[in-house]
């Protein structure tokens, strides 16, 4: 062999041992696993969270009673709140106001955006099922004076009200607007500011949890090689790519 | 058209909705008012038309009636629709409140605070079940309207009122304990009901509420911070195991997941803070404070918008805050948000202020802010919508332009910079002139003589103009500003400055009615007669009105810092010609009216040191060896007492004095001694004594930079000079004002 080839051989090995990244084995890992105690109240309480957050009344009331474990707010006020996030799924916004209003008549007053958002939804549903006069007047008499008093309102309206302006609504640039995405997002919006509106955080735990674990994970790939969960619906372990 | 047909139909809707609510039946009003108070939620434009349309009285009256109602309610039906119309009226009448002044003006009008008082929150309901929904309504309302500046104000001191003021606070449900809450914060303005509300024991209340629910913990913080602002008496009050939890309890709140929350304890601390000298004075809990206030400026909403005032109500006027935040890069923060552009008006004014309290004492600050382009900016700003944004600008400008390293560079005195302030000159807001005068104070102390840009430009006109205003602290500003540009100026420049000036408005302002306008003026003289011998004759121009005026002033004053003024421009004239000289003789000896002995024999005896200094260089420079007439002169001050005056202070505590004294001695003894040495005693010293924003410190390093510089300048000036003070001066700070 030549003395080149040598060198490079050489060379290779000392890469690899540079970065040869500690190896994990299956079994090791899941000793490691064993090892960490977790409380089962604490799981329920995470599971509790969860139901109760995203306002799953029937579910949180049968885990209360199977599990014990006793939900951070009252199961009463999700009913409430539920039936606003129900009405804004079902495009019936106008019900959804008049719920908000007698839950709590402070929220809408004091949250210019999410009330902006509410009124959009209208219009949209309004266009949607083709009222296009009673849209433009919706849009002159309620929606232009919030554009007024906000620039980033006028924008968003304007893209709203660019919905008349197509023949075929479900392939123009503003056609997301219709899909049910936008529902689910205003909807989303009402539930987060009714629970914040609570004194209660409007994001479930668990998700933050899931994060954290995909950070963590990413962080260790840097450092070895170990077995990874990468379905997060499934959680099984993967082995370590060798 | 379009607009007029949908206001057409808001007023059909809307006067179907109040004829319905005159209607007989319940039944009908309830949906009335469910539907107006739909219509009005979150809808301002609504808001103001339902008002024209005379809403907010009959809805008042609707309320008034049902709660006399309640009495009479005779089975359960009746109860629960009497019920719902008290708690609809009052969620409609707190929604007008709401964020809407002319609502909240209509709603006061109409009473509909003592109403909902009344009949929400005082009475106890006997025949209606589940009176906490209306409980809860009032109480929301209520505290809608408290959170108005239009609100009554609440009485403290009657003693009922407190009583209703504990029993709101100490209530269970979260709306009707943050009303109470509320109330304090929007009423409590006096140290005396701040007194009252501590000594009535609230504050334990407040501090189980801040582990309440959210709108108990944040109506707390900022009670709190209501009952001890600006209050070192009752802050010092608040000692005991209770403090210790509270203020513990408070700090966990800074890190609260909701922004405003933070903010608010934020605040809370920075009040206690600044009322107290030992609470919250440890590196750990000033840290904390300014990183969390500089992260919150990372909020879109009102919340980032507040915090940079907050930022600066926590470093004003602290040089160990400001060097701190300057440690965790605040000055790159805050500039980084600078950046971001299309800012809304407040937050813009907030941040500017933020830079300008970094920068009021530290050079560091100054010359980050300077590497980092902030003037480019600032300088945009000056010509904002917003006159609060254009003041804050030039106060931001202000600080800056204490850099006497950056001055000397002359970075400051160009026309991108020059052009807008003077333009603020004429500004519509007295605020930003004043603002402006300020910036512009610093900017012509202009070491590198190119102050022509600044005339050139037409400052001295305006400076000149403003000089008049029937608004004494723009007089007071303008005419620092002139005595900062005529500082060591050429003989050029001067004459422009003074033929603008004139001196018969000199001599006036010498004579103004503010004692602070009239030490301005006499600075401003004395800087003006300093300099060549042709300078000192600007005195005597209109028949010697200035000099007369200084004279005046001098014997009839009662302000060290007049007098002090007031002598030096008589020492700097004094160095002079000596018809100039004779002229000095003659003001000092002349007497003011029931005094037995000339006013300067009051300064060489006056407590003051820099008096005392600024006499005898007078006495100095009139008995100046080199000059023939002195021997005469030191005979009539000797006949006049003072020069036995001077003899006496031979070992005088200040040094300063000390050592005129010793020279003034020696020079009274080589008249004495026939042998006179024709040596003269010529001092080229040039005293420049800068009045910088932080304490002065004759020893400082600054301080030593100017005087060596001129020291410098002066030596090329080959003119034979007696001893000669100026005098600028940097912008001083408010309370002098």
């Amino acid at each position: 062999m030549s003395l080149f080839w040598i060198v490079i051989r050489q060379l290779a090995e000392i890469e690899a041992m540079a970065m040869s990244k500690k190896v994990i084995t299956r079994e090791e890992w899941e000793k490691k696993l064993n090892d960490v105690k977790i409380r089962k109240e604490d799981m329920n309480k995470l599971v509790m969270n969860f139901l109760v957050t995203e306002g799953y009344v029937d579910a949180a009331e049968k885990f209360r009673m199977e599990s014990g474990t006793e939900p951070d707010i009252d199961l009463a006020t999700i009913t409430d709140r539920m039936a606003v996030k129900k009405a804004v799924q079902c495009g019936n916004v106008e019900d959804a106001i008049e719920k908000v209003n007698d839950l709590n008549p402070e929220i809408l007053d004091t949250n210019p955006q999410l009330f902006f958002h509410l009124q959009q939804q209208r219009l949209i549903e309004l266009i949607r099922n083709g009222k296009v006069e009673e849209a433009l007047e919706f849009a002159q008499e309620e929606l232009a004076p919030r554009g007024e008093e906000n620039q980033s309102f006028l924008e968003e309206l304007e893209r709203t009200v660019a919905l008349l302006a197509f023949e075929d609504v479900s392939n123009c640039p503003v056609g997301d607007l219709l899909d049910i995405s936008q529902r689910l997002k205003t909807a989303s919006e009402v539930n987060a500011a009714i629970l914040t509106s609570q004194s209660h955080e409007k994001d479930p735990k668990l998700p933050s949890l899931l994060k954290m674990l995909l950070w963590a994970q990413n962080q260790l790939d840097e450092k070895a090689a170990y077995p990874r969960i990468n379905d997060l619906a499934t959680a099984t372990l993967e082995d370590p790519a060798i | 058209m379009p607009t007029t047909t949908a206001s057409a139909v808001c007023t059909t809707v809307g006067n179907n909705i109040l004829l319905r609510l005159t209607s007989g039946e319940r039944d009908v009003k309830l949906k009335a008012l469910r539907e107006l108070k739909n219509q009005i939620i979150g809808n301002r434009t609504k808001k103001l038309s339902f008002l024209k349309l005379g809403a907010v009285p009959a809805v008042a009256g609707i309320l008034s009636d049902a709660v006399s109602a309640v009495d009479v309610a005779d089975n359960d039906e009746n109860d629960r629709i009497v019920k719902d119309i008290i708690v609809q009226s009052a969620a409609v009448l707190g929604s007008f409140a709401c964020g809407f002044e002319a609502g909240v003006r209509a709603v006061l009008d109409a009473g509909a605070d003592i109403l909902i008082q009344r009949g929400c929150l005082v009475e106890e309901m006997p025949l209606l079940k589940s009176y906490m929904e209306v409980v809860d309504a009032g109480a929301r309302s209520l505290k809608m309207i408290y959170q108005s500046k239009m609100a009554p104000k609440y009485d403290f001191l009657q003693e009922e009122n407190m009583e209703f003021l504990l029993s709101l606070l100490n209530n269970e449900s979260e709306n009707v304990s943050g009303l109470g809450a509320s109330i304090i914060s929007h009423s409590c303005k006096t140290s005396l009901e701040q007194k009252l509300l501590f000594d009535a024991g609230v504050l334990k209340r407040l501090t189980s509420l801040l582990g309440g629910s959210l709108i108990q913990r944040d109506a707390s913080l900022e009670s709190i911070a209501t009952i001890f602002k600006n209050n070192p008496e009752v802050v010092s009050q608040f000692v005991g195991p209770d403090t210790g939890r509270t203020l513990s309890c408070i700090i966990e709140i800074v890190k609260d997941r909701f922004a405003r929350t933070r903010l608010l304890a934020s605040l809370c601390l920075i009040v206690i803070r600044n009322a107290s000298p030992c609470y919250l004075q440890d590196v750990g809990i000033k840290t904390k404070l300014i990183n969390n206030l500089l992260e919150l400026l990372d909020d879109p909403g009102r919340v980032g918008d507040e915090a940079s005032f907050a930022f600066s109500s926590l470093i004003a006027e602290k040089e160990d805050m400001q060097k701190l935040a300057f440690e965790v890069n605040g000055v790159d923060k805050l500039y980084n948000h600078l950046q971001k552009g299309s800012l809304h008006p407040r937050r813009f004014e907030g941040i500017l202020l933020a830079l300008a309290d970094m920068c009021s004492k530290l050079e560091c600050c100054r010359s980050r802010c300077l590497s980092l382009q902030v003037l480019k900016l600032v300088v945009d700003a000056l010509a904002h919508d917003s006159s609060d944004v254009r003041s804050a600008a030039c106060m931001c400008l202000r600080s800056v332009s204490r850099s006497i390293k950056n001055l000397s560079a002359g970075s400051f005195m160009n026309e991108t910079i020059v052009i807008p302030l003077v333009r603020l000159l004429d500004d519509t807001s007295t605020a930003v002139q004043v603002a402006a005068l300020g910036a512009i104070s610093n900017i012509v102390v202009d070491f590198t003589t190119r102050r022509s840009t600044f005339i050139r430009l037409g400052g001295v006109k305006l400076l000149v103009q403003l000089s008049k205003s029937m608004d004494s602290t723009i007089r007071l500003n303008a005419l620092r500003a002139l005595r900062n540009l005529i500082f060591l100026a050429e003989d050029k420049c001067k004459e422009e400055i003074f033929m603008e000036l004139t001196a018969s408005l000199l001599a006036s302002l010498i004579c103004d009615p503010e004692p602070s306008v009239q030490e301005q003026a006499l600075a401003l003289v004395r800087n003006l007669v300093d300099g060549r011998i042709n300078s000192v004759e600007y005195i005597f121009a209109e028949d010697g009105i200035i000099l007369d005026a200084v004279g005046r002033q001098l014997r009839i004053a009662s302000k060290a810092e007049i007098e002090i003024q007031g002598m030096y421009v008589l020492g700097n004239v004094a160095t002079g010609k000596e018809s100039h000289k004779e002229a000095v003789m003659d003001q000092l000896l002349l007497r003011a009216e029931n005094k037995a002995q000339s006013c300067i024999i009051k300064f060489l005896q006056s407590n003051d040191s820099r008096l005392r200094t600024a006499a005898v260089w007078a006495v100095l420079n009139l008995t100046c060896s080199s000059s023939p007439g002195s021997s005469g002169r030191l005979v009539k001050l000797h006949d006049a007492g003072i020069v036995s005056h001077v003899k006496n202070m031979v070992n005088d505590p200040c040094l300063d004095v000390k050592l005129r004294v010793k020279t003034a001695l020696e020079q009274f003894n080589s008249f004495d001694d026939s042998l006179a040495s024709t040596s003269c005693l010529q001092f080229l010293t040039v005293r420049a004594v800068g009045e910088l924003s932080h304490v002065v410190d004759p020893s400082s390093k600054e301080e030593e930079s100017i005087a060596n510089y001129f020291r410098f300048s002066m030596k090329k000036n080959k003119k034979k000079k007696s001893t000669r003070t100026v005098k600028f001066c940097f912008d001083v700070p408010a309370d002098s004002l």
